[in-house]
């Protein structure tokens, strides 16, 4: 007797302990569920098989204008745009924003000149040495004339201590290593502030400690920041940009998508339990798919100490297929008066053999490079054991035969499906179908990118556009990362890394700290180039000539004394040097301390040349290219050769799957014919419609390859009469559910839940008359 | 003296707050008037000399110069010997030149904070905005008769030890301003041939 059948008969005189047994595993899960640690982590799809990726995700959220806020203030013509900016700044507080910055302070100027003066020695490179040698007797009498000039100017006051100290103008150098740091180049100062080169806009950078991918936070930072805003004078309008706008326009439209996909297809699914299974009784196939949704997401949570949302979330959607083993016990169980027992003889190996198709495509991701994919696979294949037994082990108690009338017999299948068409006309057109198919499916496109995956509304695409009109690219820079154990090994590895880019890009193009703040030996020996050069000839040329031109413009002797003081002075240049010279802001951007060392950031941008710099044998070894554009690559890349490999085992599993079963090559090609199909009408529609094919395609394509397998396998049980007649009726209810569960997704606005909702629509919409009308018709036909 | 007279020991508390009320006192009115003459002034031309005793300088330096104020912003600061150098100002925005380097260029205050604190400051002496330099300095009267006022910074650390400020006998215009810096040097500006309230060209500024 089979197992399940002799299951049955077991729990016949028994029910009320299976029901007992039920609802304690029903409850124990939502117990488990209580204590479910629910994760947003977007560790969920970075690959973790030790490549770059993770690393590199983790690295690029320290980009100085990834992680932070940039704030753009317009104003018209005549408004105050530094008070708004004040106001604005002020009103930005904690807990949302840990810090704002506007610009430098009007008093930054004169905290950096004095710093740069001394600092002078310690940053005297060989181009500057060379440079300066060049100086002769009219350029330094030009310089004293200059200076003599500017004394006499009302800004003479605050200049003749600057005179004094530096008459030859050597701060240009010290002003040009500057230009290097300058982390937003199209960036003026204007009254202390970060200003456009026409005035019209006002940078201010913010700090929160929201994480990027918070979006409920996200949202709370965003009102916070429209009310401070409404409060700016008229005339001045502010634009936040930042990735919390990113999460929260896809949280948004996730949301907006599932509230008219989850009300349609509710409808839809309602419609079709009414139009077929017709009984209250069905309400408890309906109930399946509820309770291994509770029974799965409990065992994760015993299983996982996090669970990653996109698992509950996506794995929630996955199980509304699993009412199709339901379906198939319901329809056998309602259409036969017969003893349970027997007829769950009948229906139960189909059911296994469908689930076993649906456990084993599920099974592939487990070689998943994606913890996500790898939590999901478990948490489906946890729902489809659950549902297999509810459907073959309790679902029977509950199901009681449809009523007949008294010498008629049970109510057949409605639909002749393919035993009512012509033959010749299904084959022929299925066979139509499928070398059309096949013709435009050549034309299809892959499309790896990440980004094809999120939803950019066009506001937000217009100010970042806006931004980067205003600012230059500041916030698609590329980063350069270099790592020390100590601050001066880190400086060392930046210094040589610098030298590497400047040889191959323009040095205007490198942001680095290096020319500021080299390491301790290169100090050094600018120090000792500092006085060799003063002590030479050419040092003691240029200082005679200072003196005798201050002589003839009427300078005391002594006029250049803090000058002549300082040639001999040690220097040593510092983080905290610079910090007191007002570039807190800038070294806080690139020198970013580590539990490990110290961690210096170079930028570049974010070009085809640079990458390639970066790629290859002679790739510069002092420091680690993390590129947003080559992150969605290497991520894409990852994903595309994952998905692409357990599509091609779920073939293989499947297919050795099918031939354990069935052993007989005509039953085994006949399987396959809702696969086939499926994949080839959804391929060859998307070739025709130019519809790219992404990663979110080949997720669901996994998905349709198991589903369709199982209408293969019922069918042929059917046609070959090894089980009940009602397979394809259950086909039909339980593919229509998926189309109305999963296909109304096409109607989603989000990029992904639109690519899930064409796969499906396609695949098992060209399955369903598959598996319903191509099986029987080509079964016919091999008869005899 | 104190046992016999114990009452005396508050009048002598209060003794030099009573002063310091007194000279406030007069220094308001002073400025009062000052304010009231100012308010009169629409135009004003000046030309004026520039000595700089500066002890990285062997000697003075002597520079002259001209100077013209249209209220409510507008201002022509010049030099004309021994550099032709200077700037106009109309509100925030301005141009400057400098004969020896041939430039000239328009500027933004806002983007200027050196030039800004100078014109703020120039506006301020000629409008007599005593509101405005009681917020920086603290203001005495060292004469009445012609007004000389002594402005002390009130912020440490500047560069400005003290000004001094000599106002004309009809007290409608500066005459005389000497920054004095901390560390000695000073710089002596005589306003000559000042005309208040002329018409002046629109060239000007």
């Amino acid at each position: 007797m089979p197992f399940f059948s002799r299951i049955y008969r077991f729990f016949a005189p028994r029910r009320r302990l299976l029901y007992g047994l039920t609802l304690t595993l029903l409850l124990g899960g939502a117990i488990a569920l209580t204590s479910v640690h629910l994760t947003e982590d977007i560790g969920a799809m970075l690959p973790d098989d030790g490549s770059q990726a993770a690393t590199d995700f983790h690295l690029l959220q320290q980009a100085p204008f990834v992680s932070r806020i940039v704030i753009q203030l317009q104003g018209e013509a005549g408004s105050d745009l530094s008070a708004a900016a004040d106001q604005l700044a002020a009103q930005l507080t904690p807990p949302l924003f840990s810090r704002v910055l506007s610009g430098p302070g009007s008093q930054a100027g004169q905290a950096l000149l004095p710093v740069l003066e001394g600092a002078q020695p310690a940053l005297f490179t060989s181009a500057d040495a060379a440079s300066l040698a060049k100086l002769d007797a009219a350029a330094v009498r030009q310089r004293l004339e200059s200076g003599y000039a500017r004394l006499l100017t009302p800004e003479g006051l605050a200049f003749k201590d600057l005179l004094r100290s530096d008459p030859l103008d050597l701060r240009q150098f010290g002003l040009a290593k500057l230009r290097q740091v300058s982390l937003v180049p199209n960036a003026r100062l204007r009254d202390g502030h970060f200003a456009s080169a026409d005035g019209s806009s006002l940078l201010l950078v913010a700090e929160t400690p929201i994480p990027l991918t918070d979006s409920r936070g996200g949202a709370a930072l965003l009102r916070h920041f429209a009310t401070a805003a409404a409060t700016l004078p008229a005339g001045v309008t502010a634009t936040l940009v930042s990735g919390h706008r990113y999460t929260l326009a896809n949280a948004d439209a996730i949301k907006r998508d599932l509230a008219v996909v989850l009300s349609l297809s509710s409808l839809a699914v309602l419609a079709i339990y009414l139009v077929f299974l017709r009984s209250w009784q069905g309400l408890f196939v309906f109930l399946v798919p509820a309770a291994i949704l509770l029974v799965a997401s409990g065992a994760v949570a015993l299983l996982y100490a996090e669970v990653f949302a996109v698992t509950l979330g996506f794995g929630g959607v996955l199980l509304g297929i699993a009412d199709e083993y339901a379906m198939h016990v319901y329809f056998a169980c309602r259409q036969s008066p017969r003893d349970r027992g027997e007829i769950l003889g009948e229906v139960a190996g189909p059911v296994i053999f469908g689930a076993c198709a649906t456990l084993a495509s599920f099974a592939v991701m487990l070689v998943s490079v994606l913890p996500g994919q790898r939590q999901l696979a478990i948490y489906a294949m946890i729902g489809i054991a659950a549902a297999l037994l509810l459907s073959l082990v309790v679902l029977p108690h509950l199901v009681r035969p449809a009523p007949t009338v008294a010498g008629e017999a049970p109510a057949s299948v409605p639909l002749g499906y393919g035993g009512r068409w012509p033959r010749r006309w299904v084959i022929g057109v299925w066979a139509a179908i499928l070398m059309v198919s096949a013709v435009f499916a050549v034309d299809l496109r892959f499309n790896g990118e990440l980004r094809a995956m999120s939803l950019v509304p066009d506001e937000l695409r217009r100010d970042e556009a806006r931004l980067s009109q205003v600012w230059g690219d500041i916030r698609g820079k590329a980063m350069i990362v270099c790592e020390g154990a100590d601050l001066d090994s880190a400086l060392a590895a930046n210094e040589r890394l610098y030298a590497t880019l400047v040889a191959q890009l323009p040095a205007t193009e490198v942001v680095s700290l290096a020319p500021l703040l080299p390491a301790a030996a290169t100090q050094a020996a600018n120090q000792q180039r500092w006085v060799a050069f003063w002590q030479g000839e050419a040092g003691r040329t240029t200082l005679a000539q200072l003196a005798g031109e201050g002589r003839r413009l009427g300078f005391a002797p002594a006029a250049f004394a803090p000058f002549r003081e300082r040639l001999l002075a040690p220097a040593v240049v510092t983080p905290e040097t610079l910090h007191q010279g007002g570039l807190g802001a800038v070294l806080d951007a690139l020198l970013v301390p580590t539990p490990k060392g110290i961690r210096l950031l170079t930028l570049v941008p974010d070009t085809a040349a640079v990458r390639a710099l970066f790629s290859g044998a002679g790739a510069p070894t002092d420091g680690h290219l993390v590129s947003q554009a080559r992150f969605g690559e290497i991520v894409g890349a990852a994903i595309k050769k994952d998905f692409s490999r357990y599509l091609v085992l779920t073939m293989v599993v499947v297919l050795v799957l099918v031939i354990a079963v069935f052993r007989d090559m005509k039953k085994i090609l006949l399987t396959l014919v809702p696969v086939v199909t499926g994949l080839l009408v959804m391929f060859g529609v998307m070739g025709l419609c130019g519809i790219p094919f992404n990663l979110f395609n080949i997720v669901a394509t996994v998905l349709i390859i198991g589903l369709c397998v199982d209408y293969g396998i019922f069918m042929v049980c059917k046609v070959s009469g090894e089980s009940d007649g009602t397979a394809d009726r259950s086909v039909l209810v339980s593919g229509l559910t998926t189309l109305a569960g999963f296909g109304v997704l096409i109607l989603a606005r989000h990029p992904a839940m639109h690519s899930i909702g064409v796969t499906v629509m396609l695949g098992i919409g060209a399955a369903i008359p598959a598996a319903l009308l191509v099986i029987p018709a080509l079964y016919r036909g091999e008869e005899p | 003296m104190m046992k016999r007279c114990p009452w005396l020991v508050p009048l002598l508390l209060l003794l030099p707050f009573t002063a310091g009320a007194a000279e406030s006192a007069a220094v308001d009115a002073v400025l009062a008037r000052l304010e009231r003459e100012a308010a009169k002034v629409t135009t004003l031309s000046s030309d004026f000399v520039q000595e700089k005793h500066l002890a990285m300088f062997a000697e003075v330096m002597t520079s002259k110069g001209r100077f013209a104020y249209a209220r409510p912003d507008r201002l022509r600061w010049e030099l004309l010997e021994p550099v032709a150098t200077g700037f106009v100002l109309k509100g925030k925005e301005g141009r400057r030149w400098n004969d020896r380097s041939g430039r000239s260029e328009a500027f933004d205050l806002q983007r200027e904070p050196m030039l800004k604190v100078i014109a703020e400051q120039l506006l301020a002496w000629t409008r007599a905005d005593f509101p405005k330099l009681r917020q920086e300095y603290r203001i005495s009267v060292v004469t009445e008769a012609p007004v000389v006022l002594r402005l002390q910074p009130l912020a440490e650390g500047g560069p400005i030890g003290h000004l001094l400020i000599a106002f004309a006998a009809d007290a409608s215009h500066v005459t005389r301003v000497e920054i004095h810096d901390r560390d000695g040097d000073f710089t002596r500006l005589t306003f000559v041939n000042t005309v208040v309230n002329p018409e002046l060209p629109a060239a000007t500024f």
